[in-house]
Parts: structure tokens; C-alpha cells; sequence
């Protein structure tokens, strides 16, 4: 792989079955340096278990995932989150019983190795930080808000928030808007197209409002029956004759 | 050792295992349709030993006595099981984890004292019928005539069990609520009323295993507390909500703990310990049990 | 914020006052309910801090009262020596057990720290020549300058019991403290913000039998004795209920409930030997009307009660 150094992820014949079922067969897959792609497919096409994968949530099968120079296929949880993918869910995993506030805190300690310190209120710690983060997810009305009692959108806003906080060179986005107006989604998008131009930040999401592909990605993957069937600029997979039929016909 | 006093170990080990699978059965199927673990089942069984008594002592003189009161005590604790599922059990079945087992911790403390309220603290004896007062030999083997009964009786639950499940109607429901309870209310089978007479007929078989204890030795205040622990390790051992489990799983424990006392007394129960810690780490599931839904 | 110290430290003035107020019995009721507090206590850092439900806690208890009763019977090491000790014990205990425990959630959790507090009970239970076998360790007296009354043991248990509180509240509002709350409400997701999970829940356990075996070492001095059944599966539900009683959600909760369970008994056990029945009454009742426990009920009217503790029941996925 001479081409390493422009790539942020680097995916090579994965594999994951699930007993009998195949879900990806063979998924290669590279992400350049500072990128925002999507990938899109019917549900049930392998997009979540595809983020499970890189993430460490699933037991890799076959293939390699490489992330900047390192192989991190099969490394427990933790260890790649540590390394820098942070992965937002499609249906929010939050801390239903800690506030806003010290949810996103929670996070931002985890990223700066002081959760071992068991001497310091935490109330003391991070202040500054998790108050400018809760400002750019537009939670900080929210702070003292009990996560689990949110609304819909807003906990999409914190889930992106937790991802945030790890401070990642590669964000995993899964369905970032699914649960949002209209206009949060636009906020959000717009928040993440933001992140990628100032600091660079390499992402990755999959997302069912075609409109938010269109508007947002700036490279487009099809993912059909565990296959990448189409690959390109958003408008030369609207082209792209087999998926359309495989995907774009079948549901827009 | 000879092959003859091994042979009345093992005779010895597997009696103890029947007396375990039958009180563990009622554990596992009830664990496994309702994931309740329910900690007042060996009240129940003592209960069942109590029951016996004085349904035998009432019917003293009659030749059946002995006999009838066994199956009797199971319908008695019955009773008690189905009254306490209507009142107590149906509410905490979507309660959390910790408020399940205190509640059920809490029965067992109930029911112990009203043990003690009904039945006095004097233990209790049976006067077994004159042909099981000897010893049969087996293979030379000297052994209780009584715990034949006892070996063919756990037989016969097993195997009415097995058929249940694998011929009935209501054996098909409760087999498929071991695996998805959702999935049996979405074929709208009042899960209910089936979670009632699940939870009766685990006491049942609790109840009979205490009539089956009962003239065993006598019949004293406590002896629950050691035998619901070990209950609770054949069903871990073995896998919840699998009978086969059940039934392997107190044999091992019987044997174990037979063979055990003959070179290492004071080891037995540590044994056993340690052998379910063991299969919790590698296998919680158990030897017989499916990966549980959580 | 001022005020959420207010609560703790009437209790505190409190626990200083009564002595000199209380008959003598009750203040040995009083001693009862520090070292069970601090017991439940520790208990609670398992199940309120990190959402696991051991069920074998008395066993690191046990161990901390034996390496005390041991090491005062047969070595006549002296108590303030014997505390730590006991820490220690309890806690490599802990790091070999729990290194397994923290491996099972839920209901196999439960189970496994049973099944190890049961093996810890039959090795006591069993082993004669060191442990006294069922007879227990008699004779394991407070030290000389404590005297012989009442009084003077229960304030060395105040001070111990007061520093083992502070020591675990400091850890319960620590990074650490809420990287277990994150646990309870998430581990998965406490994964992929980094945290290996199983590492911190050993931590976690290891901290809990710490104080757990503190507790178990000033028992043995308060009662003269030490017998196995301090670590049997029975013994390790009082801590449950005494938390569930007085509130797990609340960092008092198990003090408090300590305080309700062992006042109760003393009062019902000095007219019926029925005590196990009333006490199943009275938990049914809780757990049904209350599951917030006695502080979870007055936490909404009182101010000074709200801690950021977690809440009980206003969780939703």
C-alpha cells in the first residue's frame, strides 16, 4: 500500500456473517484524507453491520480494516475508539441518566485518560470544554436536562456530541438526521460539513434523506446485498445504470 | 475400594441427584418462561415435606397414606404457588432485576417463618409402610428401598416432562416462550394465563419433590436454605429453561458430591462451587441452555 | 450547592449526640448500623454506581472481619494495624473474584458473585485448624485504651466509619465515580468513548470489597466474635436490603437504610422471634410502593437530598 498516507480508512475484502446469513461478502473500501462520503443501500444492505466493523462492535470474519497507518482490524472497542474513530448511532446510545452536560463531559474526560482519577470532583474538570461543545451541538439550553427525557432530535444532537467529544480523525456518522425537523437537520448537516472544512475531519456517514446525500457528500458508495455495487460523485452514481436499479429504482 | 462400595456411591450420588433434579426442574421451567429467578422455590419444597406430613398423619391407617399424600403435597404447594403468582409474582415480571429476586428472596423469608408458625420447630417424621423399611442389594450394593421409589419417580417426572413439552399443546407454547416471549403474545396466546400455570406447575413439582423428601430423613426447619443453592447451581450448570440441563446437570452435582465425601469431605460443596463458577465464565448459558436474550 | 453538605453532616452531629442521650443497648444498635451502613455502602458502589447486583458481597466482608479476628486472636496484631489489613485482604480477594464477576452482566452476575461468596462461606466453613471451622474465632476484644463500655468503641467506629464515607463519596463524585454511572446507563457506549469497560468494573469491584471488608473488620471487635455465616448468600442480602430500603440512587441511601433495617429489627425482635417474616413484609411493601427507596420518596420535597446521583425511574432508550 504505497498510498497510505492519503487515506484515512482503508477497507480490503471484508467479510461478516451471521451464522447462515451473509451480510457483506466482500467490501473493499477507501476514504480519502479529509473527505465527506456516504454510503447508501436498502435496509438491510450491510450499512450498520459495516460501521460495527470498523468500530470493533462485530467480530471481523475476513479482510483488513486499516485506519491512517495502523491495522485495527479486530481490536477491542476502546482501543479504536482511543485511536481516533468516533461513531455516532443510528438509534441514539446515550447516557439516559446523567444530564446533557455530564454526558458530553463524561466523554471529553474518556478522551483526555482522566476517568482513572478517582481524588478530583468531577464537577471540576472539563468545564470549559463541555460548555463549548454543548454550544456547537446547540444543546447548551439542554445542559442540565436528563439525557433520557430529550426530545428525538436533540438526542441525535448529543449522540454527534459524545462522537465529537473523542476528538476523532475519522467521525462514523450512522443516519445522523433520522429523527430530526427539517431544520435540524439542516443545522446538523451544516455542523458536519463545517467540522470537515476547518479542521479536516474525515467522514463517513450513511443516510436515507437523499437530499442530505446530494447536499452534503462529496463521494457516494452504493452497498447492495453485502457488495459495493457503485462508486463515485453523487451525480455519477445517480448515473450509474446498476444503482439505480439496484437502489435508487427500487426506492426514490 | 472395591467396585461394590463405588457402585453404592454412585447409587448414593445419583439419589441425591434425582432429589435435586426434582426440585430443580420446577426452578429451570420457570426461570426459563418467565426469567424469574425464584428464590422461595425451596421454601415451596419444604412446604411440599410439610404437607406430606400432615396429609399422612391424617390419613394414618389407611395402607394408601403414605403414598397419596406425596402427590397430594405437590397439589398443596400448588395451591400456595398459584395464589402467590396471582398477588405477587404477575406484578414484577417487567420490574427490574434486583426488585425480582428481592421479592422473591422476601417469600422465601415468609414462607420459612410461616413454616414455623403452622408447623412448630419439632422435627417431623414419617414411619415409612413395612416394605420399604429394608434394604434392597443391587450388584451387592446395599441401598434404601425407599430410594428406588425416589430414582423412579425422577424418572417418571422427566419423562412426563419431556412429553409435555414435546407432545402437548401447552408444552409447545411453553417451549416457544423459552425462546421469545413476544413472539408467542404476537401469536396472541394469553402469555398471562400461561405464565400462571407455568409458575403453578413448577411449584407442583417443587411440592411433590418435598413429598418425595419427606421420609427420606425427618423433616426439619432450614433445610431450604442449603438446597436452594444447589438448585440454583444445577440449573446454571446444566443451562436455565433446558430440562435435559436440569437432569444432566443434577447428576453431576449428585455424583460430584458423592465421590467427593470419599476422599475430600470437606471439599464437596466447595467443588461444586467452584465447578458452576466455572461454567458461568466460560458458558453462562449452561451445558444444555441457548445464549439468553437480555 | 452549599447545602447538599447540610444533610450529612446533621446526620453526622447526630451520630456524635446520641450516645450520651441513648440507653446502652442502643448504642450498640447505633455501632450496629455505622458498620452496616459502610457495609451497604460499599455494597452500593456494585449496584447503585455501576448497575450490577452482587449478591456475594458479605463474602469480601467476611474476609476483612476474619483477617481482623485472625490476626488479633492468634498474632495479637493491634486494631489500628488489623484495619488495614483487612483492606488489603478483602481487596486481593476481590481482584482475583472479581477479575470474573466483572466478565457477566445481570442475572449471571448475580449469580457468579453468589456462587464465589459461597465458596468463599465453605473454605470458612470448612477449614477447622484455621478458621475455627462453625465454631467461629471467640474472644477478638477492642483494643485496651477503648475500654470495655459501649461508648468508646462506637465513636472509634464513628471515626472509622465517617473516613471510610468521605473516602467513598470523594470516589463516587470522581471521573471515576461517573465513569461507573456511565456503565450502569451504557456500557456499550462507554466503550466507544474509550473506556475499557471490564477494567474499570474490576477497579470498581476491587474499591467496593475494599470498604466492604472495612466494615467486616470492626465487627469482629464490636461483637466479640467472628462466625462464618457473616459471609454466607444470606448475609450478603442485607446489604441489599438495607439499600433498597433507603434509596440506591442517593449516596446516603444505604446509610440510611441501614439505619431503618437494624432499628427495626432491634424493635420487632424484642417481641417476636418472627423477624424474617416482617422483614419480607416490609421489603415487599417498599419495593412495590417505593422503588426509589425512603430517600427516592422525600428526595422531590427536600432540596438538600438532590444529588446528581442518577435517578431512579425516569430512564427511556
Amino acid at each position: 500500500m504505497d498510498d497510505t498516507g492519503k487515506f484515512v480508512l482503508q477497507i480490503e475484502g471484508l467479510k461478516k456473517s451471521f451464522g447462515k446469513y451473509k451480510v457483506l461478502t466482500d467490501v473493499s473500501y477507501s476514504l480519502p484524507k479529509g473527505e465527506i462520503a456516504a454510503i447508501i443501500g436498502p435496509n438491510g444492505a450491510g450499512k450498520t453491520t459495516f460501521f460495527n466493523l470498523i468500530t470493533g462492535y462485530h467480530h471481523v470474519d475476513g479482510g483488513t480494516v486499516h485506519f491512517l497507518d495502523r491495522n485495527i482490524t479486530n481490536w477491542p472497542r476502546h482501543r479504536i475508539a482511543r485511536a481516533g474513530v468516533s461513531r455516532a448511532f443510528q438509534v441514539s446510545n446515550i447516557y439516559p441518566r446523567l444530564t446533557t452536560y455530564e454526558n458530553v463531559r463524561q466523554a471529553i474526560l474518556a478522551q483526555k485518560k482522566r476517568t482513572l482519577n478517582i481524588f478530583t470532583p468531577a464537577h471540576r474538570l472539563a468545564r470549559k470544554n463541555t460548555l463549548d461543545l454543548l454550544e456547537l451541538t446547540g444543546l447548551l439550553s439542554h445542559g442540565d436536562t436528563l439525557a433520557g427525557i430529550l426530545s428525538q432530535g436533540d438526542k441525535k444532537k448529543l449522540e454527534l456530541a459524545l462522537a465529537l467529544a473523542g476528538k476523532p480523525e475519522l467521525l462514523l456518522l450512522d443516519e445522523p438526521t433520522a429523527g430530526m425537523s427539517s431544520e435540524e437537520t439542516h443545522e446538523t448537516m451544516e455542523l458536519v460539513k463545517r467540522l470537515n472544512r476547518e479542521i479536516g475531519l474525515s467522514i463517513l456517514f450513511t443516510e436515507h434523506d437523499i437530499s442530505v446525500i446530494f447536499g452534503y457528500a462529496r463521494k457516494l458508495s452504493v452497498l447492495y446485498q453485502g457488495m459495493v455495487i457503485a462508486e463515485g460523485t453523487p451525480e455519477g452514481v445517480r448515473k450509474n445504470e446498476e444503482a439505480q436499479r439496484c437502489y435508487l429504482g427500487e426506492e426514490v | 475400594m472395591d467396585i461394590t462400595s463405588l457402585f453404592a456411591q454412585f447409587l448414593s450420588g445419583l439419589t441425591y441427584g434425582t432429589i435435586l433434579f426434582l426440585v430443580a426442574a420446577g426452578l429451570s421451567l420457570i426461570f426459563g418462561v418467565m426469567n424469574i429467578l425464584n428464590f422461595a422455590h425451596a421454601a415451596l419444597w419444604l412446604m411440599g415435606a410439610y404437607f406430606s406430613y400432615t396429609f399422612w398423619s391424617w390419613m394414618q391407617g389407611y395402607s394408601f397414606a403414605f403414598w397419596l399424600s406425596i402427590p397430594l403435597a405437590g397439589l398443596a404447594a400448588a395451591a400456595v404457588g398459584w395464589v402467590m403468582e396471582v398477588v405477587l409474582i404477575k406484578r414484577i415480571y417487567k420490574r427490574e432485576l434486583y426488585e425480582q429476586l428481592l421479592i422473591t428472596y422476601c417469600i422465601a423469608l415468609i414462607l420459612s417463618d410461616t413454616i414455623k408458625l403452622t408447623w412448630g420447630v419439632t422435627n417431623k417424621l414419617i414411619v415409612r409402610p413395612e416394605i420399604i423399611q429394608k434394604p434392597v442389594f443391587i450388584f451387592g450394593a446395599p441401598l434404601d428401598s425407599y430410594f428406588l421409589f425416589v430414582i423412579a419417580s425422577g424418572a417418571a417426572v422427566a419423562i412426563g416432562l419431556w412429553w409435555f413439552l414435546k407432545y402437548t399443546r401447552y408444552g409447545h407454547i411453553v417451549k416457544a416462550a423459552v425462546y421469545s416471549r413476544e413472539m408467542v403474545g404476537a401469536l396472541g396466546i394469553p402469555i398471562p394465563r400461561i405464565d400462571t400455570w407455568v409458575f403453578t406447575l413448577g411449584i407442583f413439582l417443587a411440592g411433590f419433590a418435598g413429598g418425595i423428601q419427606a421420609p427420606i430423613g425427618s423433616i426439619t426447619l432450614g433445610m431450604d436454605t442449603a438446597i436452594i443453592i444447589q438448585a440454583f447451581c444445577v440449573v446454571v450448570i446444566g443451562g436455565f429453561g433446558s430440562l435435559l440441563g436440569t437432569l444432566v446437570g443434577s447428576l453431576i452435582v449428585g455424583e460430584v458430591m458423592s465421590f467427593t465425601i470419599l476422599f475430600w469431605p470437606e471439599g464437596a460443596m466447595v467443588l461444586i462451587f467452584v465447578i458452576t463458577a466455572a461454567i458461568l465464565i466460560v458458558r453462562p448459558w449452561g451445558l444444555f441452555g441457548t445464549p439468553m436474550r437480555t | 450547592m452549599k447545602n447538599k453538605y447540610l444533610f450529612p453532616v446533621i446526620l453526622f452531629l447526630l451520630a456524635v449526640a446520641l450516645p450520651f442521650i441513648v440507653p446502652e443497648f442502643w448504642v450498640h444498635v447505633l455501632t450496629e448500623i455505622l458498620i452496616m451502613g459502610l457495609f451497604a455502602a460499599s455494597f452500593n458502589m456494585i449496584f447503585g454506581y455501576m448497575g450490577q447486583l452482587s449478591f456475594g458481597h458479605a463474602a469480601y466482608y467476611g474476609v476483612g472481619a476474619y483477617t481482623t479476628g485472625l490476626l488479633m486472636v492468634k498474632a495479637n496484631v493491634p486494631l489500628l494495624v488489623c484495619l488495614p489489613l483487612s483492606m488489603l485482604s478483602a481487596g486481593l480477594c476481590a481482584a482475583v473474584l472479581g477479575y470474573f464477576c466483572v466478565k457477566l452482566r445481570g442475572i449471571y452476575f448475580a449469580i457468579l458473585t453468589m456462587a464465589f461468596g459461597q465458596l468463599v462461606y465453605y473454605i470458612i466453613f470448612q477449614w477447622y485448624s484455621f478458621t475455627g471451622g462453625d465454631n467461629g474465632l471467640q474472644g477478638i476484644v477492642p483494643p485496651a485504651f477503648l475500654g470495655k463500655a459501649a461508648n468508646p468503641y462506637y465513636f472509634f467506629t464513628l471515626i472509622v466509619v465517617t473516613l471510610g464515607m468521605i473516602a467513598l463519596w470523594i470516589i463516587s463524585e470522581s471521573p471515576f465515580g461517573y465513569t461507573m454511572r456511565a456503565i450502569r446507563d451504557n456500557a456499550e457506549r462507554t466503550e466507544f468513548i474509550g473506556i475499557n469497560v471490564q477494567r474499570y468494573m474490576h477497579l470498581n469491584f476491587i474499591i467496593a470489597a475494599v470498604f466492604a471488608g472495612l466494615a467486616g473488620a470492626l465487627w469482629g471487635p464490636f461483637n466479640r466474635s467472628v462466625a462464618p455465616d457473616l459471609c454466607s448468600w444470606q448475609h450478603s442480602g442485607m446489604p441489599v436490603f438495607m439499600t433498597v430500603m433507603g434509596g440506591p440512587f442517593n449516596f446516603l441511601g444505604p446509610l440510611i437504610g441501614s439505619a431503618i433495617y437494624t432499628l427495626l429489627m432491634a424493635f420487632v425482635t424484642s417481641f417476636t422471634e418472627y423477624w424474617p417474616m416482617v422483614s419480607g413484609i416490609v421489603i415487599i411493601v417498599v419495593v412495590l410502593v417505593m422503588p426509589g427507596g425512603l430517600l427516592g420518596l422525600l428526595r422531590d420535597r427536600l432540596p438538600f437530598l438532590r444529588q446528581n446521583v442518577g435517578r431512579a425511574k425516569e430512564t427511556n432508550g
